[in-house]
């Protein structure tokens, strides 16, 4: 039979990605915890509130929970494990990469210059033990849970103490709190972007054991040889699960239970610099070949407007017929053009650039590069690297032609190996192309573009068609990372463990 | 085991370090240090030795080998031995066994002949180390067995080749051109690249005037100028 994962156990952000589900506004507070047991006693009081992954019923039927005004998830640094005191034998078990912190790993990610953590919100300069994120169906609602969250602080004694040091819209730098949102139109209308403009979390990677994943694994899951679709492995993305090597975690704290059904998540603050941003696509696109709306498509690998992905739809012309082909389609056929697609036809990046943050953060199969049978199946080199995407975009863009001030997204990656997935994908093919043929070329949206040494894409152009390929030059930095760190995120079972400090390794 | 790929060459080097100790430090410990402290990239004496693609150099402390137990046709002895004494049952243990001293590991893979690299490295092998004293190759091999008796190049050759190893460790990231080949490649490459982007969309004519300074200035025929210096990293 099948895997069915205990969907009572496991924290919903895991399996939920919280904004498609109305979840339109988000708060993310970060604490540090001055007292083991006092410590623990709050987080077994934030335990009964912590959202699990149970599906949400409809009202009136009573054989599931109905869909909660808003919702708390729970994860926790090294050093707050740490001073939750679970047992040095508990603690020896977690992965060196975990261990160190983002901070610490900022070489591997390349964090510098503007990214530097000497860069970063003040909050993380303070000893983060704790996340909590509490995403609300409205602004009322997370306030209503923040201020239940804060009695719990206050009925700590002491023991526990939320952290200030985030900067905020009016230019503040000492706010309690990271305020999250999803966008709107000018109508009020909520909407999936990004400041950029984007379109944004169209793809997120299916595993084994989520629900309706026969509709959903199209262009999300794993590439077989014959060209059907398969879930990932469970273990790529939860703890105590076989991977993708048929294995368990080869690093995993034990006992089994504190492990089991938890993950890891990266945190990261990302601040665009939408100034800079619209500025040199205008620049560039008045020496491209194309629209402007065609040359951002191309940074991306999507369409900005409704996500139409370049390598069906690779020029103004393609976009048209694409948009047609749309608009026709029903619900369950808009999905599955929106992410049913590969780059079998494109081996040469003429159409979806090889430097295009979507081919570079997933690339279904490509890095075959059109030899047949290079490996045991198309996505060998991919199943191992995939990510979960979590997170909503912040702040606001007050002025279109200025970087300063405070939007971008909050980003969150859940993973069962931060070393091997996240880290992985983040140096070796945002900040170097050396698996796709492209030097170090860096993925033109999120690569840590040095200005002092300005890299360059190449738009490549069908083999045969006469035309000169496109070089995207003097990329300046559009992202900066403005903080940020790695938590474990356990079961719900296991933060029970941690609140009644009955973690045993033995 | 071939030691020549093409115009490539693989030369392993493995040359018995002294066993004694100087001012409490033993030589091997000496000789490790030194090449630990050995500058890198640009100002690694390597960059200076013609036609290196890749070397590296290491101490071997060890090898230990603990042979197994005999495979007989019927049976294992090892599989019945605890029907014996204690003494008996370790006399039939595999045995283990030991480097009688350490190695100071020279690997390199270089173009062309090995007499003509190794007098390259003998000449022009050279350094400043991180007390500011100007060094040569004798300096990493100083304490190496009969060392002392190596006056001259030739002496050199003749000692290397007595140390070397019969294995092929073939730098896989380089083709087997000559170094000055590599670098104007990997140096035009670059250079083009750029020629490229700031010419973009510009007219023929614009582009072929354009085209000819560049190659003026590059001189792609001349191997020696300008060029990608050997040891360099980043631009």
């Amino acid at each position: 039979m099948t895997q069915q994962l205990d969907l009572s156990d496991i924290q919903g952000n895991v399996i939920k990605a919280y904004g498609r589900y109305n979840f339109q506004k988000a708060r993310y507070l970060f604490l540090r915890i001055d007292d083991g047991e006092k410590g623990r006693k709050f987080i077994g009081a934030i335990t009964t509130k912590v959202t699990s992954a149970l599906p949400w019923g409809k009202p009136g039927d009573g054989s599931a929970p109905p869909i909660p005004q808003a919702t708390t998830n729970v994860a926790f640094t090294f050093n707050g494990l740490q001073a939750l005191e679970i047992p040095t034998a508990s603690q020896r078990g977690f992965p060196e990469d975990f261990i160190m912190g983002m901070a610490k790993r900022k070489d591997i990610l390349g964090d510098d210059g503007p990214s530097d953590p000497a860069n970063w919100d003040k909050v993380w300069k303070e000893k983060v033990h704790v996340w909590i994120s509490i995403n609300g169906q409205s602004i009322d609602a997370v306030k209503k849970r923040y201020d239940w969250i804060q009695e719990q602080i206050e009925a700590s004694n002491g023991g526990v103490v939320l952290l200030t040091g985030h900067r905020g819209e009016k230019g503040e730098d000492s706010l309690p709190y990271q305020d999250a949102s999803v966008l709107y139109d000018a109508t009020g209308m909520p909407v999936p972007k990004e400041h950029f403009g984007y379109t944004d979390g169209i793809g997120d990677p299916v595993f084994e054991g989520q629900t309706n994943v026969a509709a959903r694994v199209l262009g999300r899951g794993k590439l077989m040889r014959d060209g059907t679709w398969l879930p990932l492995a469970t273990g790529e993305f939860l703890l105590g699960h076989v991977d993708e090597a048929m294995e368990y975690p080869k690093t995993a704290p034990s006992p089994w239970l504190l492990a089991h059904n938890g993950t890891f998540m990266v945190y990261r603050k990302l601040h665009e610099n939408v100034g800079t941003f619209n500025r040199f696509l205008d620049e560039q696109s008045q020496i491209f070949d194309g629209s402007k709306e065609m040359l951002a498509a191309k940074f991306a690998g999507r369409w900005r407007d409704n996500g139409a992905p370049v390598v069906h739809a690779p020029d103004d012309v393609g976009k048209a017929e694409w948009d047609r082909r749309y608009a026709a389609a029903d619900d369950a056929g808009k999905k599955k053009m929106l992410t049913d697609f590969t780059y079998n036809e494109d081996i040469h990046g003429a159409k979806c650039p090889f430097s295009a943050h979507l081919r570079r953060i997933n690339p279904r199969g490509s890095l075959e590069f059109g030899v047949s049978n290079a490996y045991d199946t198309p996505g060998a080199l991919v199943n191992r690297r995939r990510i979960l995407r979590r997170g909503l975009p912040y702040g606001e863009v007050k002025d279109p032609a200025r970087d300063d001030g405070n939007h971008g997204i909050i980003f969150m990656a859940l993973n069962a190996d931060i070393q091997r997935q996240f880290e992985f994908v983040q140096q070796q093919w945002i900040n170097y192309a050396n698996d796709f043929k492209e030097g170090n070329d860096k993925e033109v949206l999120l690569g840590n573009h040095d200005a002092n040494n300005p890299g360059k894409v190449v738009l490549a152009a069908e083999p045969g068609s006469g035309k000169p390929p496109h070089f995207v030059s003097n990329i300046p930095r559009l992202v900066e990372t403005r903080g940020g760190d790695y938590f474990f995120i356990p079961s719900i079972t296991a933060l029970k463990l941690i609140a009644g400090g009955i973690v045993d390794p033995t | 085991m071939a030691t020549k790929s093409g115009n490539a060459t693989a030369l392993t080097v493995l040359s018995p370090i002294k066993n004694g100790i100087l001012n409490q430090v033993s030589f091997a410990d000496i000789t490790r240090e030194r090449c630990l402290r050995l500058p890198i990239h640009e100002k690694s004496p390597l960059s200076k030795v013609p036609n290196t693609y890749l070397a590296r150099l290491f101490i071997l402390d060890d090898v230990y080998y603990e042979s197994l137990p005999a495979n007989d046709k019927v049976f294992n002895f090892s599989d019945i031995t605890s029907l014996f004494s204690d003494s008996a049952r370790k006399k039939a243990l595999p045995r283990k066994d030991h480097l009688k001293s350490k190695y100071l590991v020279f690997s390199s893979s270089f173009y062309g002949d090995l007499d003509e690299y190794l007098r390259g490295m003998w000449d022009n092998w050279s350094y400043v180390d991180h007390e500011g004293n100007q060094r040569d190759v004798r300096h990493i091999w100083e304490y190496c067995v009969a060392f002392d008796r190596v006056t001259d190049s030739a002496g050199f050759i003749h000692y290397i080749k007595r140390c070397q190893l019969d294995a092929s460790l073939f730098f896989n990231g380089s083709t087997d051109d000559s170094l000055q080949d590599q670098l104007k490649a990997l140096y035009l490459k670059q250079e083009f690249t750029r020629f490229a982007v700031e010419h973009q969309g510009k007219g023929a004519a614009e582009i072929q005037q354009a085209f000819k300074a560049f190659i003026e200035r590059a001189q792609p025929e001349n191997l020696a100028s300008p060029t990608w210096p050997p040891g360099k990293s980043t631009p």
